[in-house]
């Protein structure tokens, strides 16, 4: 691709020239004011340099990928002959996400899994109640109990679900994963009190937390304390985990819930990074070495949209900068130190997807499957067509997803050439954009103070909520163009539909009846604990959350071992660090 | 309109401990621009604390967002909190992922309308409208009457 001067010159003049006698021309014949289209030639990437810039899969600065091919890659033939079907959880072998009702629901519902083949860990939802710190009997958990996740109030709770999780599927055997983060700390305390129990050395444990409390502020909702206390929580955990637990991942860092909540591309990748720059910086202030943690953390997926150009060149330039960032920022020389570990890269995200004519959404899947592929990563169609329709994805969306998978790196073959956009005019332009544009939004980012302050003084949630209203009026004013919802509405187009059948895959009955039954789970422990332990516990947890140079994780795990429940943890918590204030319009 | 130029006021919640703000807020600053007076909770409010925020603000509309799946809990008890505080003539409006089959059930709660993913703001603002014209001249005939 690189081009010499005098070869570039000539290029730009023939360029020129294309453009008067051709494309003018056309665009005054049809009226336009500008050309529609872009056409990119060697003169948009003048100075390219492809060792510098793109590099080789594998290696630094991970441009085309972190590395040349990836398990699922390696043994992707056999697993074709083998008829081998993954279960689609996160990283590592932890299996699908799920979690509902109480813990003996859930511990029911994953030894039913393993029974039809299951063989990954726990990949837990905790329902909102857990999420927020709050007991199941407590107002605000009125309706919520067991809902979107598994209600979790002390460390018996916690215990029953490891109850489907023993012999060769014990813990120092399979990881776990976590998506929780204001409580996160609590959930790792029981996790290390269980194999405590369970006579298994911390050491030998794997998983994920979530443990990415900023985005929470930003999208997702579920924060408790302020940001600065918050951050000292990760400190804790990071720390901890470092010291006992080093096969742990630390967190699971997401843009994708922040462009969800509507930030734009490059908003997604300025604040995701500078989130990861917060959590890198707390390490570091612990003094911690950079490539001892850093190649701990990981990235459960940035955001994505339909446009699949920008989306690969948004992956390619987040691996980039990371990689950057650490290198000469952080001082990392270890090459795992600077990677983006995740499991995923390109998508569409949900929000590309419509309630109207939902089968449309199969076609914007692959589409961002497409885009999964040519980025590095599984070229996973995601996700099922019926996902806006709120219903529970069916069998048949989630077998035309996961065909639409197969087709595309069995048939298409999409993934046999890795970064098959490197050097190409148009993309590394694109890419070099998309950088700048996220550089200027990070050091403006860097320049108030970094990421908490940027959290603190509402700029980053506001400025998501005003990039969700701005792509509003957008499509409302047929700047952009969304099938079926704002263009081509008529009636004579069709509503194709085809049969759904959605596997009930939590019993309806323990849906109906969790709240219920964990209140008096809830009762019994509060009845049956000895009430001393837990008053001593609590107050040794207040007095080290005070100092805040100290470790709350050794606290942490004596509550959890005396059975104080996950509310009167959080409230002693919320005591000494006060409640973060939800943010205004 | 009424013969004043008064703005109509609406009240823009989050009822539960669902974290998906985005249709909330895109909502807020949509019917803002449109020239309706927003009032946003913010996340994590109670029914109760709902009741009272309408009531205080003495809003002409509420709207309820709820993605969570537990909107037909919720929206029961926000209705049952504004008539216990004497406020259950205000109209109440419920946008989310609301499934086809539960939206006739939440308009029997007595909601005024439902809108779901994909409704523009010009939909919304015109249905606010109408609602607050009628809910004024219901008003206004209910003072009529001896």
């Amino acid at each position: 691709m690189s081009a010499h001067d005098d070869d570039l010159d000539r290029i730009a003049q023939a360029e020129q020239k294309w453009r008067d006698d051709v494309v003018e021309p056309r665009v005054k014949r049809f009226g336009l004011e500008r050309s529609p289209t872009h056409f990119y030639t060697p003169t948009a990437a003048r100075g390219f340099d492809f060792l510098e810039k793109v590099g080789f899969p594998g290696r630094y600065p991970f441009t085309a990928g972190n590395s040349p091919f990836e398990f699922w890659r390696a043994h992707a033939e056999n697993a074709a002959k083998l008829g081998f079907r993954p279960e689609g959880g996160g990283g590592g072998a932890a299996g699908r996400y799920s979690g509902y009702g109480t813990a003996e629901d859930y511990r029911d519902y994953l030894l039913r899994m393993q029974s039809l083949g299951s063989r990954g860990g726990p990949n837990v939802a905790f329902d909102l109640v857990t999420q927020c710190g709050y007991d199941s009997d407590s107002p605000f958990a009125e309706g919520e109990v067991g809902r979107v996740g598994v209600a979790i109030d002390s460390l018996r709770d916690f215990s029953v679900i490891y109850e489907a999780f023993t012999g060769d599927r014990d813990i120092d055997r399979v990881p776990s994963n976590f998506t929780i983060n204001a409580p996160a700390a609590v959930i790792l305390a029981m996790y290390t009190a269980l194999a405590d129990a369970r006579g298994i050395p911390l050491a030998a444990l794997r998983g994920t937390p979530q443990n990415d409390i900023l985005k929470e502020f930003i999208a997702r909702g579920t924060y408790i304390y302020p940001p600065r206390p918050s951050m000292r929580l990760f400190r804790d955990t990071l720390v901890f985990c470092r010291k006992h637990m080093p096969q742990l991942n630390v967190n699971s860092i997401g843009g994708y819930h922040i462009r969800e909540a509507g930030a734009t591309r490059v908003q997604d990748l300025a604040f995701s990074l500078a989130n990861g720059i917060a959590y890198l910086q707390e390490g570091v202030d612990a003094g911690l070495a950079i490539d001892d943690f850093a190649p701990m953390f990981t990235f459960n997926a940035f955001g994505g949209s339909m446009e699949i150009y920008h989306e690969i060149a948004f992956q390619r330039a987040a691996r980039r900068m990371w990689a950057h960032l650490l290198k000469e920022r952080f001082k990392a020389t270890n090459p795992r130190a600077m990677m983006i570990r995740q499991p995923i890269t390109a998508h569409i995200g949900c929000t590309s997807t419509t309630l109207q004519r939902p089968i449309n959404n199969l076609v914007r899947s692959v589409v961002g499957g497409m885009a999964g592929g040519m980025s590095g990563g599984l070229p996973a169609a995601y996700p099922p067509f019926d996902e806006p329709l709120g219903l529970g994805h069916s069998l048949e969306a989630i077998q035309l997803q996961a065909d639409a998978t197969r087709i595309l790196l069995y048939e298409a073959r999409v993934c046999d050439t890795n970064d098959p956009w490197a050097g190409s005019y148009f993309m590394e332009s694109l890419t070099d954009e998309t950088e700048a544009a996220a550089q200027v939004e990070l050091d403006k980012i860097e320049a108030m103070g970094g990421a908490v302050a940027a959290i603190e003084s509402g700029y980053m949630p506001r400025a998501v909520a005003k990039s969700a209203y701005e792509r509003q009026k957008r499509i409302e004013n047929q700047e952009e163009f969304v099938v079926g919802v704002n263009c081509f509405t008529s009636e004579q187009e069709l509503e194709v539909s085809v049969n759904r059948m959605v596997e009930e895959l939590y019993d309806p009955g323990h849906m109906r009846t969790a709240e219920e039954r964990q209140l008096a789970r809830l009762t019994r422990l509060r009845k049956e604990r000895d009430r001393g332990a837990v008053a001593r516990t609590l107050a040794a947890l207040e007095a080290t959350a005070r100092d805040e140079s100290a470790n709350v994780m050794p606290d942490l795990i004596a509550c959890v071992k005396s059975d104080a429940t996950l509310q009167e943890i959080c409230d002693v918590l919320r005591g000494v660090f006060g409640t973060a204030e939800p943010v205004k319009l | 309109m009424t013969s004043t130029e008064r703005k109509i006021r609406v009240l823009v919640a989050k009822p539960g401990l669902d974290g998906h703000d985005r249709g909330a807020r895109v909502v807020a600053y949509g019917l803002r621009d449109a020239g309706f007076e927003v009032i946003y909770t913010g996340l994590r409010q109670t029914p109760e604390q709902i009741a009272t925020a309408a009531v205080q603000e003495d809003v002409d509309v509420i709207g309820l967002s709820v993605l969570s799946g537990a909107h037909l809990a919720l929206t029961q008890k926000v209705i049952e909190k504004l008539r216990a505080q004497g406020a259950g003539d205000i109209p109440v409006l419920v946008g989310g992922l609301i499934p086809e089959a539960d939206k006739p059930v939440i308009k029997a709660m007595g909601v005024a309308e439902v809108f779901t993913a994909g409704t523009s703001i010009a939909t919304i603002a015109s249905a606010i409208r109408s609602i607050a014209a009628k809910a004024d001249e219901g008003a206004l005939n209910r003072e009529e009457k001896p």
